[in-house]
Formats: structure tokens, sequence, C-alpha cells
């Protein structure tokens, strides 16, 4: 069957069967539950050390209260990172490249922060809007401001996702599509469109991990500022 | 691969799940049906060929077909699939071999250096465990070597007592001879002094005699006496110095 650019990013349908499910819950199929062994095997072993480290490093700036979230966001972090390095492989659907997926998942964590904010702090959460050391003059213009870019952070999170793995994954298909077309034509072009989706494959693989990284940090950061 | 669904069954969670993985495949499971102890996991995983395909297929077509059957099913299956055009080689292939080249490349390059260092973190666990139990075990080594050091100087406990009684001893005899000693001199010392005294007595008596004699011959003696021993005296006198002048001549 021919592929069009976009058929990547239709929800995958089989016989009229949504697979989105099962590729959302794929994250959780593919990572062992721990045992109560003391001595694991290694991908357990290296499961939990990755898992550690990293909760380890996102939570080290926050305030104890907001060590609550480190579920959230750790399990947030890898169910990101997993679903972007499968969509990877070929013939793949990335559920991370819906706007849906991204913005629910925005939208969701960072109302969820502010309003943990404003509850517990108000004062302190919106002296967030008034950055310090700023001169007395420019309050009001900053307040505007400040409140804007308050307003626009699921929209920045959600979108910057989205538009990331969209982009590479269309990048991609377009270099490989135009590989191909060439192949029979210009082998030798064809070969240095070649080279340029190895290297393309490999900045991908980095955009979707550090991706994943950026969009759990952000989340912190902002738990940090309203905790 | 067979094997991991015995490890499944132990692993998954679900009850109603793992009983009847655990059912299906009561046929297939060959260790003994047990809870407890748990079973030790195995070293390695199910053993694969070219990391995708498990040796059970190689060794399930081996008696018909020989060592090149699995790989003549695997041409002909793909050789199938792309005359047929089942499969479709469209651009989605050509980034299938970018990124299958990428995997492969990275496992090989990587996959020891990872295994390793995963390995290395479960080797500092028991590492850790080792140094605990060797720190104690030494420390009971030393605490008995203790003992037993200490159970030797009891021993020699008897002869310190021994010396120490033999000193006692020592010094109660000379603080008894000392005494001893002074109780003589004392006692000498008392006898000496009588003594002394009775010869002063004596003295005393001896002197005052002597004078009461002397004084009592000096009272007797008469002028009468006196001249007639005055002369007597000269008269020898005389006689005496004759002789001396005959020697003195002679």
């Amino acid at each position: 069957m021919t592929l069009s650019l976009f058929d990547q990013f239709l929800s995958p349908v089989v016989c009229w069967i949504p697979l989105v499910a099962i590729a959302i819950t794929l994250p959780w199929i593919l990572f062992p539950s721990p045992t109560t062994r003391w001595l694991n095997n290694r991908s357990l072993t290296s499961q939990n050390w990755f898992l550690s480290q990293a909760t380890s490093q996102i939570f080290l700036p926050i305030n104890p209260p907001g060590h609550k979230w480190a579920l959230l966001l750790s399990s947030l972090l890898i169910f990101l990172a997993t679903m972007n390095t499968a969509g990877l492989l070929p013939y793949t659907f990335t559920p991370t490249s819906q706007l849906s997926i991204n913005m629910g998942l925005a939208g969701a964590l960072w109302m969820g922060v502010v309003i943990l904010g404003m509850r517990t702090q108000p004062t302190h959460s919106l002296g967030h809007l008034l950055p310090e050391g700023a001169p007395a003059l420019l309050t009001p213009i900053l307040v505007i401001i400040e409140t804007i870019s308050l307003f626009i952070r699921p929209i920045a999170l959600g979108v910057r996702l989205t538009a990331n793995l969209t982009a590479g994954h269309l990048l991609i298909q377009l270099t490989s599509t135009a590989t191909l077309a060439m192949l029979t034509i210009m082998p030798v072009t064809a070969i240095f469109t070649g080279i340029l989706l190895f290297l393309l494959a490999l900045l991908e693989a980095a955009v979707a991990l550090i991706q994943a990284y950026v969009f759990v940090l952000l989340l912190s950061l902002y738990l940090q500022e309203n905790v | 691969m067979l094997s991991r669904l015995q490890a499944i069954s132990v692993k998954v969670t679900d009850p109603f799940v793992s009983l009847s993985l655990v059912q299906a495949s009561r046929s297939l499971q060959t260790s003994s049906q047990r809870l407890a102890p748990v079973p030790p996991l195995p070293d390695h995983g199910g053993k694969v060929r070219h990391g995708l395909i498990p040796e059970e297929l190689f060794e399930f077509l081996y008696p018909k077909t020989g060592v090149t059957g699995p790989y003549m099913l695997g041409t002909g299956l793909i050789v199938y699939l792309l005359s047929k055009e089942l499969y479709v080689i469209n651009h989605e292939t050509i980034y299938a071999i970018c990124i299958g080249t990428i995997i492969v490349y990275g496992v090989k390059k990587y996959g020891a250096t990872v295994a390793a260092f995963i390995d290395s973190i479960n080797e500092e666990k028991v590492a850790k465990a080792q140094a605990a139990k060797d720190s104690h075990i030494s420390f009971l080594t030393e605490a008995i070597e203790n003992e037993k050091k200490e159970q030797w100087r009891v021993e020699g406990r008897g002869m310190l007592f021994d010396a120490k009684r033999n000193n006692v001893a020592m010094l109660l005899e000379t603080n008894y001879r000392e005494r001893q000693h002074m109780v003589t001199n004392e006692v000498k010392r008392r006898l000496d002094y009588q003594i002394a005294l009775q010869h002063l007595n004596r003295r005393l008596q001896q002197e005052h005699m002597i004078n009461w004699v002397e004084k009592n011959v000096i009272s007797s003696i008469t002028p009468q006496q006196e001249k007639e021993s005055i002369a007597k005296c000269i008269a020898d006198l005389k006689v005496l110095a004759k002789t001396t002048q005959a020697k003195a001549a002679a």
C-alpha cells in the first residue's frame, strides 16, 4: 500500500478497531515491574538505576512539599521518552506527535501546578508575575507580560513537543522519499541524501529523548515556582 | 523464549492472568512446583541468534532441514513478501534500513560497555554486603584472639600471685628483722647504761677510798717521821752519788 506523507500521523485503525490504546500503553508493557529480589537482571537494574538518577536530578532544586510529584513526573518522563523513541521505528505511530495528547498532558499538569501554587501560597505565586530587580516604572507592563507568558506556558509545552516530533518525522519521511525516488535516477545524489537521512535519524533519536526531558524539566520548574 | 514463559508466569502480578498462564503452560513447565524458597533466576536469558531469533527455532528445524533450514525459510519468506508485493518497498524501507543500521551499530558498539556497567551496579551491592560480612568476621576473629590472649594471661595470674606473696613475705620478714634489730639495740643500750652506771659507781667508790686513804696517811705522817725520812733520803742520795762518782771514775 502506498503511503502518503501524512499517513503516519493518522490514528491507527485496523478494521475500525482503534489501536491508539495499544500505542499509548506500550511503555507500560515494555518496562518490567520491580521484583522483591535483592539482585535483579540487567534490564530491571538499569531501569531502577536510571529512574533513581533521573528523579533525584529533577527533584534536587524542588522543596520537600513538591516531592509528592516525584511519581507523576518520573513516570511522565519514561512515558514520553518511550513513546518518542518507539516512534523512531519504521511503520509506527507516535502518540506524542498528536496535539491532542500533548495538550492534554501539558494543559492538565500546568493547571495543576498553578492551582496548587495559588491555593497554598497565593502571594508567593502572584509575586512571580513581577520579576525581582525590575525598575519600578516598568511594573505595570511587566505584570501584563508575565501574565501572558504564564498563560502561554501550556500551549508552549504541548506545541513544542508536538512540533518537534511532527517536524522530525516529516523530515524523515521527505528525505527517505527523496532517497527512494532518486535511487534509480541519480544514485550518487541518493547516497548523499541517504547520508543526510542517517544523520537525521541520529538527530531524531536525540530529539526524542531531549524533548521528553525538557517537557518534564519545565513542569518541574513550574512546580518549583509554585510549591 | 519458552523458558521466558516460565519466568513470566512468576513475574506477572495480576493473579487471574498469572494463574491462567500457569495452568495453560503447566505441561511445559519442567521445574518442580514450589512456592518457597523462590527459585533462583537463570543467569542468562534465552539464547537468541542474530539478536532476534530464538535458538529454539533453529533446533526445531534442524532435524528436518539441517543447518541452513531456518535461513532458507527466512530468505524465502522475504522474497515471497517482496515478489507478491505483500510488503511494498516505499520510503519507509529506506528509513528502516537507516534506523536498523544505527540500532545494530549502537548495540554492537556500546552493548558490552552498558552491560558491564549494569553488572558493576549489582556487583557493588554484593561487594558492600560482602565487605560488611568480612568486617564483621574479622572483628569476631580479633575478638576470639583477644579472648585467647586473656585466657593465657589468666594462666599467668598464679605466678603473679606467687610473686606478690613472696614480695609481701619479704617485706614482713624485713620488717620483723628490723624490729628485732631495734629491740636488740635498745636492750643493749639500756644494759650499757647500767654497766656505765656501775663503772661510775665503782670508780667513785675507788677514788673516794683512795682519797680517804691518802688523806689518812698524809695526816698520820708525824713531823718526827718526816724528818727521819728526809734524813734517810739525803743519806741514800749521798751514797748513790758516791757510787755514781765511783762508776764514772772507773
